[in-house]
């Protein structure tokens, strides 16, 4: 537990750099990690800045070395769809790519810093992952990507601008919004080499990251409370952490540890391997029949839901490699951006390629102020809602906050205790004249009309006993936090997670070797197997298919320690697919039976109630 | 007249379709155990023994078919009786072999259907079989589908 008053404080007139050197993170990269924070003059300067226009043809405006930020920022009136985007790798020529690549290898060699992925992610899903994987890689083909060339001499690029100046940037913000002070510290990357580099998702040019601290104020001092950090494109209260959550924080002398995806830049506030899970886009019929199928499958079966489309990636955020932050062996260089810094407000366009990706996994991302298609981004101009603080009043605030709602809703209970009565006897009132009226033909329309007047008052009683119920129930509980928070009890640092998302366990695989090497090679394998048998006995197709489907999946069971789930599975789903044939071929029977039972049952339980 | 009050026993107790299952084996069993003998009779190995030859040079003879085949059923009468006492006394490996036959079985007889040799009662008896094992009260006792809370066997 870390109550506030051991939480590091600074003096709320602290300056704002100062303010953000205080609580500066401390990043923990993944060995092999090719790409750190860097400052974006110099990124900027090793750039050309192209518009791609709306009838695809893509115009050079500024070439390389004739750029730099008050280029960049410059106003450049476009029509509509047009997209500017900044290119750190020029195109390469056939020959200048293989050398690229060639000197990548080189470099690997020299830096003595390769990534090793343990229990690949292949190995970690099974047969229908890879086969969604599959079809991933194959939807490369028909979606513009960013070519291997370009992650190679991208590596080489920036090693020789870090061998020339070895600093490391972030750029700090500095929001005071609603009782909050946020810190928020941006890192630019020059390239995210997620998918070329560590079997990951995709691969971009540039790469903005961010991590945000929420501090409150009491007694002139300002006390850290929760901290947030940027992953993937998430939003949301699961973002965060309480200051004093040290099963999921690490701090160096008070700064956060962030341990840092690799080739991804992603932030965790764990060390490990994270499992990250894309979905193909499937049309909504098929979307529509896997979700029937698996009500039926979880349901009526009681087998384990499955979704053969989702394909499973790692994110290695292991921090095992490079650290940067103070009390580090490399520190931070910091540099304080707000809206009035040009490049963060008139640059809109995109930092790197634009690999005209339709899903935009490929698409280098735009600058901090802005999403890729211009618009202002939710981070900049909500930092209390991207992490959910938006809905939580400071801890100073908690108790006066809750005091007030529970004066108010005790005054609401008072007036409901005077209302509540006034209607009762109203109600009584109008049903004695009701009974006057009984018996009355001529009165019809008048006893219609008061009917509807006693239904009315009788409505807002009802609603109004239901408040004064709920509010007894509400004030219960607020009064149980109240004097939680009177008796200064801590509550739960992770109360507000819905989803914490934890490091996967590295599974210890059997014939570990072997089943990596399976995972590798059993697609194509089963490919071969298939055509092999086509081509050797193609009129019996059907045995063929089924027995070398099966015979791959168990051996791909048996090395992945699923073997007794998976034949469970295979054998009920044969079972449904052998009961339709018994249905097909015997309804009649089937329906025979089935009232014949019925008919039986319901005359067992006739002739119990008759005989008593 | 005093009624004594029921008795509550609070133990590990033998799901409906456990014993639907092992009624099952008990049938087959029982029809395996005729297979055993039906090759054996029209040869007279009853009453005579095993005194004809059972091998023609390298081939088989026909009373050597028999006698293997005989053998086959018998053998699967033995496992049978041994895959009975495990899962009535409700042992992990029983389910998971029962698991694997009926799904080896069922897969030969989806087979056969579509080859037109259909048999109906086989892929009828594999169904009930695999659908109670598969019923997640039967795993759970059985060892094979866990809560998350509980410790692994």
């Amino acid at each position: 537990m870390n109550p506030p008053s051991e939480r590091p404080t600074v003096p709320a007139s602290t300056p704002d750099l100062e303010l953000l050197r205080r609580y500066e993170p401390v990043i923990r990269y993944t060995k092999g990690e090719q790409f750190f924070p860097t400052d974006v003059e110099r990124y900027v300067r090793s750039c050309s800045l192209w518009a791609h226009h709306p009838s695809g043809r893509d115009q050079l405006v500024v070439q390389q070395d004739f750029l730099n930020i008050s280029e960049l920022v410059k106003e450049r009136p476009e029509s509509f769809g047009t997209v500017h985007y900044l290119r750190f790798i020029e195109p390469l020529s056939l020959s200048e790519s293989a050398d690229a690549i060639a000197r990548q290898v080189r470099l690997r060699s020299i830096l003595n810093d390769a990534f090793h992925p343990g229990v690949g992610r292949l190995a970690r899903g099974g047969l229908l992952p890879r086969v969604a994987d599959a079809l991933f890689s194959i939807s490369f083909l028909m979606r513009g990507r960013v070519p291997a060339a370009v992650a190679a001499a991208a590596q080489l690029d920036y090693f020789h601008m870090r061998a020339r100046n070895d600093t490391f940037v972030y750029y700090g913000r500095v929001v005071r919004e609603k009782d909050w002070t946020i810190l928020q510290y941006w890192y630019f990357y020059c390239y995210n080499n997620w998918r070329s580099g560590f079997g990951g998702v995709n691969d971009h040019e540039s790469d903005w990251e961010m991590v945000s601290i929420y501090l409150y104020e009491e007694d002139q001092q300002l006390i850290p409370e929760w901290v947030a950090y940027a992953s993937h494109d998430f939003h949301g209260d699961d973002l965060r952490r309480r200051w004093d959550d040290n099963k999921e924080l690490d701090f160096v002398d008070g700064h956060p540890v962030v341990y840092c995806g690799a080739g991804s830049h992603a932030s965790y506030f764990r060390p490990g391997e994270y499992q990250a899970e894309v979905n193909l886009n499937m049309p909504t019929w098929v979307q529509s029949l896997l979700s029937l199928w698996n009500r039926f499958w979880t349901g009526a079966l009681g087998q384990e839901a499955s979704d053969p489309f989702r394909i499973p990636f790692v994110d290695y955020a292991r921090g095992d490699g490079m650290v940067i932050g103070p009390g580090q062996a490399r520190t931070w260089a910091p540099v304080q951006i707000d809206e009035s810094t040009p490049w963060v407000s008139q640059y809109r366009g995109l930092w790197g390629l634009f690999a005209r990706d339709p899903i935009s996994g490929e698409n280098a991302p735009a600058g901090p102020m802005c999403n890729r298609d211009g618009t202002p981004r939710s981070t900049w101009y909500d930092p209390l809602g991207f992490a959910g603080v938006d809905k939580v009043p400071s801890p100073r605030d908690m108790l006066p906050r809750l005091e007030k709602n529970r004066v108010e809703l005790a005054a609401r209970q008072d007036e409901l205790g005077k209302l509540i009565p006034k209607r009762m006897e109203a109600l009584q009132q109008l049903g004695v004249e009701l009974k006057s009226l009984e018996g009355e033909p001529h009165l019809a329309r008048e006893y219609g009309q008061l009917q509807a007047r006693i239904q009315a008052v009788a409505d807002e009683a009802h609603a109004m006993r239901r408040e004064c119920a709920e509010s007894d129930a509400v004030m219960e509980s607020i009064d149980r936090r109240l004097e939680q928070l009177k008796q200064g009890i801590p509550d739960d640092p992770q109360a507000h997670i819905h989803h914490l998302e934890r490091p996967v366990k590295i599974a210890h695989m059997r014939f570990a070797r072997i089943t990596q090497a399976w995972a590798a090679i059993s697609l194509s394998a089963l490919l071969f197997a298939i055509v092999t048998w086509l081509l050797i006995s193609p009129h019996s197709l059907l045995g063929g298919l089924v027995l070398i489907t099966l015979v791959f999946i168990v051996t791909e069971a048996f090395l992945r320690g699923a073997f007794i789930r998976v034949v469970g599975q295979i054998t009920v789903l044969l079972a449904v697919i052998a009961s339709v044939i018994l249905f097909l071929h015997f309804w009649f029977w089937i329906l025979i039976a089935a009232l014949l039972a019925l008919a039986t049952f319901l005359l067992l339980q006739r002739l119990r109630e008759l005989t008593g | 007249m005093t009624l004594s009050p029921r008795k509550k026993v609070w133990k590990k107790k033998r799901p409906v379709a456990v014993t639907v299952v092992a009624w099952g084996i008990a049938v087959l069993f029982v029809v395996r155990l005729y297979q055993v003998f039906q090759p054996l009779v029209p040869m007279h190995v009853l009453e005579q023994g095993l005194r004809r030859p059972l091998l023609a040079g390298l081939h088989i003879t026909p009373f050597g078919n028999a006698v293997l085949i005989s053998a086959s059923y018998l053998l699967q009468v033995l496992g049978g009786i041994v895959v009975l006492i495990g899962f009535l006394r409700m042992r992990r490996w029983a389910w998971v072999i029962l698991m694997v036959w009926t799904g080896f079985s069922l897969c030969v007889a989806l087979i056969d259907y579509f080859y037109s040799r259909p048999n109906y009662v086989v892929m009828a008896s594999d169904v009930i079989i695999a659908l109670a094992l598969s019923q997640s009260e039967v795993q759970r006792i059985f060892g094979i589908r866990m809560d998350p809370d509980e410790p692994a066997q």
